[in-house]
């Protein structure tokens, strides 16, 4: 009885607490760049330059239930657009975020026609092998490119209305840009085409038969989610300035996934963790080694997906919950051979209800992970 | 492998200890809990029907004596407790099962699928040799039951029409030598008159093999006619157990419990 | 020298690079049947093997000897792979097997540059040097040598999974795990040998290329690729397949690299790119495999 009081008491308590934690992240993100080195604030507006092509992966990885090992090559597809487009067009920084945001989504659908009208594990294949082929390829295209060499653009200044330095203004616009990304990651998600998606993640053939388009949405889902990776590349150009082949080899690609792994699949807010983890950790662990980062990253995968299948996110979710109901057991996975599947004699409908995915994934509108844990009153 | 050489096994049936017995066996897929506590037991060397409507319990009842789910309670085979006991564990101490569906290696030939049957037998790198003439035996044995594989033997298993891959599955099964066979809805998807075979064979199986067989089947009067005793569920109980002649004989309780009369049912 | 020469001659060499990717393929190919999944990690494996033989080789053992030290240590370096990193998340999703795999993709290669630096090494050539002379095609012993081995190792393994009784029950278990358990077979020892075994035939590649392409952690990489081409052309269910996908794809790049001016050395890599686009659009099985392709 007393739970059912304390919980009700939680409900009620919970709007003006999300409210104010909001507001509170809200003042922390716009204090940062003036409380901070102009050198720490570049590396918070990478973190979030990163977030962005994180959320575009989350959407295909974490509720798609597809890998794309080449998410790298739509980054830096994006920021050639953008350099191409200010080095040889002077068209200034704002033009290119809708060339590079509507380049990449039709890249996307390209490589996702002929991907995805089968099993997932192709469009890994595709995106890795595509991944491999570009840095090449720009080198190749020297004329438009420069080759080796890169391209050198202005970076994004500061208008004198708004009194701030570089560093801080270049900040606030990566900050908007993923905001604005992060907001779209959730309403996709919340859309008819979002729900169809998490349908299609969690039991495949049954949605098919409730009449979802299976490859049409897959293949939307990573339109979108080289749409987010463009844009990403895009404002990446607009940050540092420099682009060069050698920055987007297939390393990124794999880095990207990493962090988004470590940070939480089909979390909302598991590609900021996760970008936080892609800026820091190389820089940390490369003061031991040059090896470091890929012992920590590959170590960090293997183990979450052990341990925590929705990542430092999901992570935080799970003891939540832990800590407010009793553990939920995962019951052992059935195995995947026909004649194993629950028995059609008796629990067929038992067998639609299991998702075929990390097992608890973290609610689509999981509370920011920075957020104080509620406390339950008993 | 040894085998009762006690004579007529079946007419001791009553007065000997029971084969297999099942007491207070709960199971079920996660949170779907199928069976209820079901007690019941099986005589060496008998047929035994397990009947039921749709979703009564009755495959996963199978299931959980091979080990394919985990069940709670207690199942003893010849005194020793089958429960907690992995698929290949339950398979070393004799029990053979031929699931829904069949289960056949669709890309080996029909042989190799036999010889797969065999595998404990000759795994063993030092008895395995002896017992290499015992299995070319068996195979032989196998082929006078089922003579179509014979003819099909080097095809793949793939290639075959149902009711042969049925009378592989079950052929493979066999080939372990099995105390105790395990037979899940034999008669699925196969035309009246192969499936009235199929009984048959199980039937001649039975009777010169003395292997202890449990049949779950939809088609209660197949099962019936060749089943000595039968077990009825409903909804993960039992809820009529008996002779065979009895519970057939009692029409109005089969039609109760299995949803059909049994006095019109297919076959025949 | 006549254009026909010339051409055969390319070919020759396709067909010596193709043998490389075709091991690598196989070995793919064998984790597919095996477990179902594409494993990220094969080329890495096959590289830290390849460094095995290279630290025997530099600590004074004869070529000939650390070959076979080398594949005994990737067999057993599989087999714990399959137990320690595969199996405890065998009944998880295919993504998080996959993710799984990548993760260890990233960790063998950066625990041998921890471990090798990834300074560029050198790596002893087996074969003679020179070659012979077949109607003006020049045929390289290292060529003929790299086909010979994996030769070899293909009638090694038509003959394991054909002919022996162990062969049988691995293929039971690549076909129907469930079946292969109620037969009493424990498969969980034989999915540690199907990766012990992919393990060894990866190796196979590593060795053979290491002499060609100099020996560092990111070695692998771009082959990788070209198996994963070779295995999506010949289907992922067809050792067959592999190799003669391994082939095809390998005449193709040098025939493209020799004869496409657009593409040249340096754009090869995009070969296998449009081979498995290709393959996707057209055949999605590939050449050899299943009609049925699973919609998973």
């Amino acid at each position: 009885m007393s739970t059912i009081v304390a919980t009700l008491a939680t409900d009620r308590a919970r709007r003006p607490r999300a409210a104010l934690t909001a507001l509170l992240a809200v003042a922390v993100a716009v204090g940062a760049p003036f409380y901070f080195a102009p050198f720490q604030v570049f590396q918070l507006t990478m973190v979030l330059v990163y977030a962005v092509a994180l959320a575009g992966l989350n959407l295909l990885v974490g509720f798609g239930g597809q890998i794309s090992l080449g998410h790298g090559a739509f980054f830096a597809a994006g920021a050639y657009t953008a350099a191409v487009m200010l080095d040889r067009y002077d068209t200034g920084h704002l033009a290119t975020l809708p060339v590079a945001a509507a380049g990449c989504f039709l890249l996307g659908l390209g490589f996702g026609v002929p991907a995805l009208r089968l099993r997932g594990l192709y469009l890994a294949l595709v995106t890795l092998s595509f991944a491999v082929f570009l840095p090449p390829l720009l080198k190749r295209l020297e004329p438009v490119t420069g080759g080796s060499m890169g391209l050198t653009v202005d970076k994004l200044q500061p208008p004198a209305w708004s009194g701030l330095a570089e560093d801080q203004w270049m900040y606030f616009v990566a900050l908007t840009v993923a905001a604005v990304a992060l907001l779209l990651a959730r309403n996709l998600l919340r859309s008819r085409a979002g729900r169809a998606l998490l349908a299609v993640r969690d039991n495949e053939s049954a949605a098919e038969v409730m009449g979802v388009r299976l490859s049409l949405h897959k293949t939307l889902a990573f339109a979108w989610s080289a749409l987010f990776a463009g844009v990403s590349g895009c404002v990446y150009t607009w940050v540092i300035g420099y682009v060069s082949p050698d920055s987007f080899s297939f390393v990124l690609s794999i880095t990207l996934l990493a962090g988004l792994v470590v940070g939480g699949l089909a979390s909302l807010y598991g590609p900021l963790l996760g970008a936080a983890f892609v800026m820091y950790v190389p820089s940390w662990a490369q003061d031991i080694s040059d090896a470091a980062p890929g012992v920590v990253f590959g170590l960090l995968i293997i183990v979450v997906m052990f341990v925590a299948p929705t990542g430092l996110a999901g992570l935080v979710g799970r003891l939540r919950s832990l800590a407010a109901r009793r553990p939920t057991r995962t019951t052992p996975a059935p195995d995947r051979t026909p004649e194993s599947a629950p028995d059609t004699d008796a629990t067929s409908a038992s067998e639609s209800s299991a998702p075929p995915t990390p097992a608890d994934p973290a609610p689509a509108d999981a509370e920011p992970v920075g957020a104080p844990p509620r406390t339950e009153k008993e | 492998m040894s085998e009762p050489t006690t004579a007529s096994a079946e007419a001791e049936a009553s007065t000997e200890p029971d084969f297999l017995t099942a007491s207070d066996l709960h199971a079920g897929y996660g949170q779907a809990r199928v069976l209820q506590g079901l007690d019941f037991s099986v005589a060496r060397g008998e047929v035994c029907a397990i009947l039921g409507p749709n979703g009564a319990g009755k495959t996963t009842t199978l299931r959980a004596l091979c080990g394919m789910v985990r069940g709670r309670g207690s199942v003893t085979l010849d005194g020793t407790q089958l429960l907690g006991r992995s698929p290949e564990q339950a398979a070393r101490l004799g029990v053979a099962h031929v699931p829904e569906g069949r289960g056949t290696f669709n890309e080996l030939t029909v042989e190799e699928n036999l010889r797969i049957g065999a595998h404990l037998r000759t795994a063993h790198w030092r008895r395995g040799r002896a017992e290499r003439a015992a299995v070319a035996a068996d195979l032989e044995r196998i082929y006078g039951y089922f003579p179509k594989l014979r003819q099909r033997s080097r095809q793949a298993a793939g290639s075959l029409s149902g009711g042969e891959q049925q009378m592989l599955a079950i052929g493979r099964a066999l080939m372990l030598r099995p105390s105790l066979l395990l037979l899940d809805e034999p008669s699925l998807g196969l035309a009246p008159l192969v499936t009235r075979e199929l009984f048959e064979i199980v039937r001649a199986v039975n009777e010169e093999e003395r292997t202890t067989v449990i049949v779950v089947e939809q088609n209660a009067q197949l099962a019936l006619d060749i089943a000595h005793r039968a077990h009825v569920l409903e909804a993960g109980r039992l809820v009529l157990s008996g002779p065979a002649d009895r519970i057939r004989e009692d029409g109005q309780v089969a039609e109760v419990y299995l949803g059909v009369s049994v006095r019109t049912g297919t076959g025949g | 020298m006549s254009t026909v020469t010339e051409l055969l001659q390319q070919v020759v060499e396709g067909v010596g690079s193709g043998a490389v990717y075709a091991s690598l393929a196989l070995a793919l190919v064998l984790i597919h049947r095996f477990t179902g999944i594409v494993n990220f990690a094969q080329g890495e494996l096959a590289m830290i093997s390849t460094y095995v033989a290279w630290q025997l080789v530099a600590s004074g053992m004869s070529f000939w000897l650390a070959l076979p030290v080398t594949l005994a240590v990737s067999f057993a370096g599989g087999m714990l792979i399959e137990r320690l990193v595969i199996r405890p998340v065998q009944n998880a999703p295919e993504l998080t097997m996959v993710i799984v795999t990548v993760g260890l993709f990233i960790f063998v290669n950066a625990m041998a540059g921890l471990i090798w630096s990834f300074t560029v090494k050198d790596f002893p050539q087996p074969f003679p040097d020179g070659g012979i002379d077949l109607a003006g095609v020049r045929v390289d012993w290292s060529t003929l040598g790299i086909i010979a081995v994996v030769a070899v190792v293909m009638g090694l393994l038509y003959l394991l999974f054909q002919h022996t009784s162990v062969g049988l029950v691995m293929r039971a278990v690549a076909c129907n795990p469930a079946s292969a358990r109620l037969s009493g077979i424990r498969v969980g020892r034989v999915l540690m040998l199907g990766w012990g075994l992919a393990a060894t035939v990866g190796a196979v590649s590593g060795v053979l290329v290491a002499p060609l392409l100099f020996l560092e952690p990111n070695m692998m990489g771009g082959v990788l690729i070209y198996a994963f081409a070779a295995a999506t052309l010949g289907g992922f269910d067809s050792p067959v397949g592999a190799v003669v996908g391994g082939l095809l794809v390998g005449v193709a790049e040098t025939l493209a690299g020799a004869y496409v001016d657009v593409i040249g050395a340096d754009l090869k890599v995009g070969v296998p790119l449009v081979t498995i686009l290709a393959v996707l659009l057209v055949r999605p099985q590939g050449l050899f495999g299943r009609a049925a392709v699973e919609r998973a």
